[in-house]
């Protein structure tokens, strides 16, 4: 009779010591298949007495499931090691260039123009849009700016003819929504567009830049309503908690007029450089609706008030960004405009 | 405006107050300050006296000088070239400190010096606010023998102690451009008396006149003159001079230096005449003379109906309220003047002289508007003044045509009003004080404070809102509170065409496109060279140059124009798009333009390139339509029959949406790019009205099919100039419903092929909504898909 633990340590030897996934194959042949060394051993069974019998076959037992656990071992150790070895041999230089899925970009322009849309959207206006070639009527006379009038020195015009030109602000489209409302009011309006003057390009003027400006009328609008607005669409422009300051000026179409300053989005107020140690940056004008514009579109002066304010979105990104030259965002350089990948 | 702080503080009294707390204020009450010139600074300066002046033993240019300034005499080594012995001069002693620097005790090559001998230039007056033949231009100030050494003071003496704020008035304060204007008006922000000299009624003297004033036009309604005799031409004094020189205007003599004194002082633009000139001594105002008249400037100016002209017998002596002229001007052997104070309506006078491009100082003020009772008081301050300072005697009496009159008009304001406007708590007490201060003269009625608005604010306060913003300019501010509107809720929402925009540009941004913003107004050639031109260029009635003449009809220029300045800045790969209106006669609409040049994406290091060509830019469309709800079964794709001026004929085509042209798109013309130094450029014009006026496809949630597809690939060798969606709908008509999608995956043209022929390779998939198709379905309609391709299109299979 053989020696069970004998040619079990003898299977056991030769399994640990089987190298590559073929040898192993030929090695379970050996051991397990049907002319293999225990199915031979099965076969000495029937030449035993009855009693010896269940013994014996509950021993050769023993030893296949010890020696099919160690070839499953053994099988699943090497495949384990091929693996690894594969995967070593798919190491990569990771720190080669990567493949940048091409995206373009928003023009800076656009994207102040968007900024200062949702921000109004929220608080319930309506974003309007009018004509760039544009009548005198809605222009200037709307606007209370009369034919003649002194502030017209202040906004040389591409005129076409005496009645048309390229309008000068985006004054036009509020005179437009508000003849368009018949009375109704709340008003509350965004107009974002293009904008033309008679100015000579430089590093700081453009014949052509945009603007948006804001309109509400309604009852019980105030001069404090308009700060807290302003303040409301400079923080999300540039800081949150931008602070603001009116001074005094001087606008044909509102009364009283205001120039609005903002804290210096580089220093914060302590004075540097871009505010000339002020602490304080112009942004934008504003004041309240003139009481003769409003009764030129048929809205009772002594009833409802008003705000406008109008923004340079040139002047909000020159600032915001750093820019120096106006003319920087009408070159359309993609090296330029490659940078403006998000508002911020 | 230029404010001489020194000038200001003969009207109103300044002690107490810093300079920067006066600019503070007045920035505060709405005026912008643009520039701030400090005149003659510096600490320890002393009159001294030049003992004695020898040159330095070591330079050519410099002198050793023993100075006297009372207490010692110190070395001091000077190098102006008009330092000599017996000179007063200005002595900046050691530790003086000056613009350029603190005066220390030194070396200079060897010799000792102790304080410096200065020039005014040195002191910070700007050589332009100098007289011309001044010492200071080129050498150290020569003082008169009136100062005493030892003496302290002298910047004040001189008149150069001051500082200038170059102040910019809005058009609504004409008030403002006069100093005294201006000085009641810094009264008011400063909230002191002022204290202006008296001159009410200095013309009412004088004798008998011939004189005969007439005026002939409502666009001089009031025409003041006055002979005077006896004037004496000299020098005019320093002070006069000093306040002349911090305006910018030169000292000529007493007389035409109290003209501009007068103008700067009261606002109102006065003439003089040499009374020679005028021996009719008759004055009629026109304004229907038609001819030429050659003013004091030489030039010869064509006059027209409704240019304001002053006549005498006929002839023209002046452009009224612009310029004068030379014949009539004041010369050194004059002594009998005609002064003019007249009013000449603003508008007519901002016409002519635009059109002459004449923007004298008077023409500038009389554009801007003068105060109703500004002609009477320059009158008797100029009479006053020529009396004191020019020994006039023989006053004659002063004639009118037209006259101005001015009663105070009320205006009327409540405080729940004024803070309902502003959103403050102000007091009753807090706006009756700000209307004292402006001399608004308040008192109440009931509710209402009204106030009595003097003549020089009477042009910009005529509403309770004008007095609102008094309040506010001359009282803190700051303190404002921030408050949102309260209003009744509204909905924000943008507009389609808005929505619309944003998606586009979400859209070509993530294809690798940039955004571009360019001119709107563009020149003559490009004007011609429209792509697709809305219609009929508008022109500028006045342009500032042929490159900006006109407003562009199409975009393709615009982003051509891009387009060269990249390539020419390194940039070749430039994709772009670009939205905006485009306007034509009577018409306008919304574009968008799509410019393709170079590699949409590229990996050197993965030897890929996505190069731009009809394809791409046609894909590039589809896709960005589709997205947007138009998807390709709307779109009619059309050959282009619009252009092949810059368009490539062969590579172009044009899409539209129902009847309406969507877009034009493809190769630019070859010939065209290589004009503009371009070549392989890819263009679409599309037109988003066309969009807006098509309702977009709303997105359905599509039906998935649990039957598996069958697919067949094909390839057949057909015509050359057989188009290949021809090829396709004809698969798909045979096949009819089990064919759910076909594709063209291979074209060939070449040397294994018959000239005149390609090779196209189609992929057709059937699918079943009811069933798993089978081999026998399929195999037959393949069968009919290829011989009605051959009967079609003479189509053969491919060996």
């Amino acid at each position: 009779m053989e020696d069970y633990e004998k040619l079990k340590s003898e299977a056991l030897k030769e399994i640990a010591a089987v190298q590559g996934e073929k040898a192993l194959e030929e090695l379970r042949l050996a051991w397990l298949s049907k002319k293999g060394r225990i199915q031979a051993l099965m076969a000495q069974m029937k030449e035993l007495p009855k009693e010896e019998k269940p013994a014996f076959g509950a021993a050769v037992n023993v030893l296949k499931q010890a020696v099919t656990a160690a070839l499953e071992e053994k099988k699943e150790e090497l495949a384990g090691a091929l693996l690894e070895e594969k995967l070593k041999s798919e190491k990569i230089d990771l720190t080669l260039n990567a493949y940048t899925p091409s995206t373009g970009t928003s023009h800076p322009l656009s994207l102040v123009t968007k900024t200062i849309e949702d921000c109004f959207v929220g608080l319930g206006y309506e974003i309007a849009e009018g004509p760039e070639l544009e009548l005198d009527l809605y222009n200037f006379e709307k606007a209370n700016i009369p034919h003649d009038h002194p502030a017209r020195d202040m906004q040389d015009s591409f005129y076409i003819d005496p009645t048309h030109l390229l309008r000068t602000h985006t004054t036009a489209i509020q005179m437009r929504v508000l003849e368009a409302a018949h009375g109704h009011t709340p008003i509350k309006l965004i107009c974002p567009g293009k904008v033309y003057r008679r100015d000579d390009d430089d590093a700081t003027h453009s014949h052509q830049f945009m603007q948006a400006e804001g309109l509400v009328v309604g009852e019980g609008v105030t001069v404090a309503d308009l700060k807290g607005t302003l303040e409301f669409m400079i923080s999300s422009l540039f800081k949150e908690g931008t602070r603001i300051r009116f001074r005094p000026s001087y606008f044909p179409f509102t009364e009283p007029s205001f120039e609005v300053d903002m804290t210096c989005h580089i220093c914060g107020g302590k004075g540097c450089n871009t505010c000339k140690h002020t602490g304080w940056i112009e942004i934008l004008g504003s004041g309240m609706v003139h009481p003769h514009v409003l009764e030129m579109a048929g809205i009772d002066p002594k009833k409802y008030s008003g705000f406008a304010f109008g923004v340079g979105l040139e002047r909000v990104a020159m600032l915001k960004y750093g820019i120096t030259d106006i003319r920087d965002l009408y070159n359309n350089d993609i090296r330029f405009l490659k940078e403006f990948k998000s508002f911020n | 405006m230029k404010l001489s702080l020194q000038w200001l503080s003969s009207f109103v009294d300044l002690s107490g107050l810093s300079e920067e707390e006066i600019i503070d204020r007045t920035i505060k009450a709405g005026f912008e300050v643009e520039e701030i010139t400090r005149l003659g600074q510096g600490t320890n300066l002393v009159v001294g006296k030049v003992l004695e002046c020898v040159p330095h033993p070591d330079s050519d240019h410099l002198h050793v000088t023993k100075t006297d300034i009372g207490t010692e005499v110190l070395d001091i080594v000077c190098g102006a070239p008009n330092c000599r012995e017996g000179l007063k001069v200005i002595v900046a002693t050691n530790g003086a400190e000056l613009p350029g620097g603190i005066i220390k005790k030194s070396k200079i090559r060897g010799v000792e010096s102790n304080g410096m001998l200065c020039s005014l230039y040195e002191l910070g007056v700007p050589k332009e606010l100098l007289d011309a033949d001044s010492p200071s231009q080129n050498g150290i100030e020569e003082l008169p023998d009136s100062f005493e050494v030892g003496e302290t003071g002298i910047l004040e003496k001189l008149g150069y102690k001051d500082t200038i704020l170059d102040l910019s008035i809005y058009a609504n304060r004409p008030d403002c451009l006069s100093m005294f204007g201006m000085a009641k008006e810094m009264a008011a922000i400063l909230d002191r008396p002022c204290r202006l000299p008296k001159f009410s009624g200095a013309a009412k003297e004088g004798g008998p006149t011939s004189l005969k004033v007439a005026s002939h036009t409502e666009n001089c309604p009031h025409y003041m003159a006055k002979v005077v005799n006896h004037v004496v031409l000299k020098e005019s004094p320093a002070w006069m001079k000093a306040h002349l020189r911090a305006n910018g205007v030169k000292s000529i003599n007493n007389v035409v230096d109290i003209s501009n004194y007068v103008m700067l002082e009261t606002g109102q633009p006065l003439h003089f005449f040499d009374l020679r000139s005028n021996p009719q001594r008759d004055i009629t105002v026109v304004d229907d003379y038609e001819g030429d008249y050659t003013a004091l400037d030489g030039i010869t100016y064509a006059m027209q109906k409704g240019d304001i002209l002053i006549t005498s017998a006929g002839e023209p002596v002046a452009i009224g309220g612009i310029m004068g002229g030379d014949g009539s001007k004041i010369l050194e052997d004059t002594t009998s003047i005609l002064i003019e104070s007249a009013l000449f309506d603003h508008a007519q006078i901002r016409r002519t002289a635009n059109r002459l491009g004449l923007q004298t100082e008077a023409a500038m003020r009389f554009a801007k508007g003068l105060e109703p009772l500004a002609q009477e008081k320059a009158m008797d301050r100029a009479v006053q003044l020529l009396k004191e300072y020019a020994d006039a005697d023989g006053l004659e009496e002063t004639v009118a045509a037209g006259s101005s009159n001015y009663e105070p008009h009320q205006v009327k304001e409540t405080l729940a009003h004024l803070n309902a406007l502003i959103g403050k708590e102000y007091t009753l007490e807090q706006a009756m004080e700000v209307f004292r201060r402006l001399d608004f003269r308040p008192h109440l009625e009931g509710e209402e404070i009204v106030c009595e608005i003097p003549s020089w604010r009477s042009m910009d306060i005529k509403l309770r809102e004008d007095l609102d913003e008094e309040v506010v300019r001359l009282t803190d501010f700051d303190d404002l509170q921030s408050t949102l509107p309260d209003l009744p809720t509204t909905i924000g929402r943008l507009t389609p065409a808005q929505q619309l925009r944003r998606l586009i540009r979400d859209d070509l941004i993530n294809k690798g496109l940039y955004e571009t913003v360019s001119y709107t107004l563009t020149d003559e050639k490009n004007t011609h060279e429209s792509l697709y031109p809305l219609g009929e260029a508008v022109k500028l009635a006045s342009p500032l140059s042929d490159a900006r003449k006109y407003i562009r009809t199409s975009l393709m220029n615009s982003m051509l124009e891009s387009l060269s300045y990249n390539v020419t800045h390194g940039n070749d790969d430039a994709n772009l798009f670009e939205i905006s209106v485009v306007y034509a006669e009577g018409k306008q609409q919304e574009r968008l333009g799509i410019l393709l040049h170079g590699d949409l994406s590229a990996s050197r290091i993965r030897h890929e390139e996505l190069k731009a060509d009809y394809y791409v830019l046609k894909g590039i469309l589809y896709d960005l339509f589709d997205r947007i709800g138009y998807n390709a079964s709307r779109i009619r794709l059309e050959e282009n029959t619009l252009d092949h001026k810059h368009m490539h004929p062969y590579r172009s085509a044009v899409l539209k949406l129902g009847n309406e042209v969507l877009a034009v798109f493809g190769q630019i013309h070859p010939a065209y790019a290589a004009e503009r130094k371009l070549s392989d450029v890819y263009y679409a014009e599309v037109i988003l009205d066309t969009l807006l006026s098509n309702k977009p496809a709303s997105v359905k949630a599509p039906v998935l099919n649990r039957f598996p597809s069958i697919s067949r690939d094909m390839s057949i060798v057909v015509d050359k100039d057989v188009n290949a969606d021809d090829l396709l709908k004809s698969v798909k008509k045979s096949g009819g419903a089990l064919v759910v999608s076909t594709e063209v995956f291979d074209v060939y043209e070449g040397s294994f092929l018959p000239e005149g022929k390609k090779s196209v390779s189609l992929s057709i998939v059937f699918e079943s909504k009811e069933r798993t198709l089978k081999v026998e379905d399929v195999n037959p309609l393949t069968e009919k898909i290829l011989q009605d391709l051959i009967k079609k299109y003479g189509a053969s299979l491919r060996s």
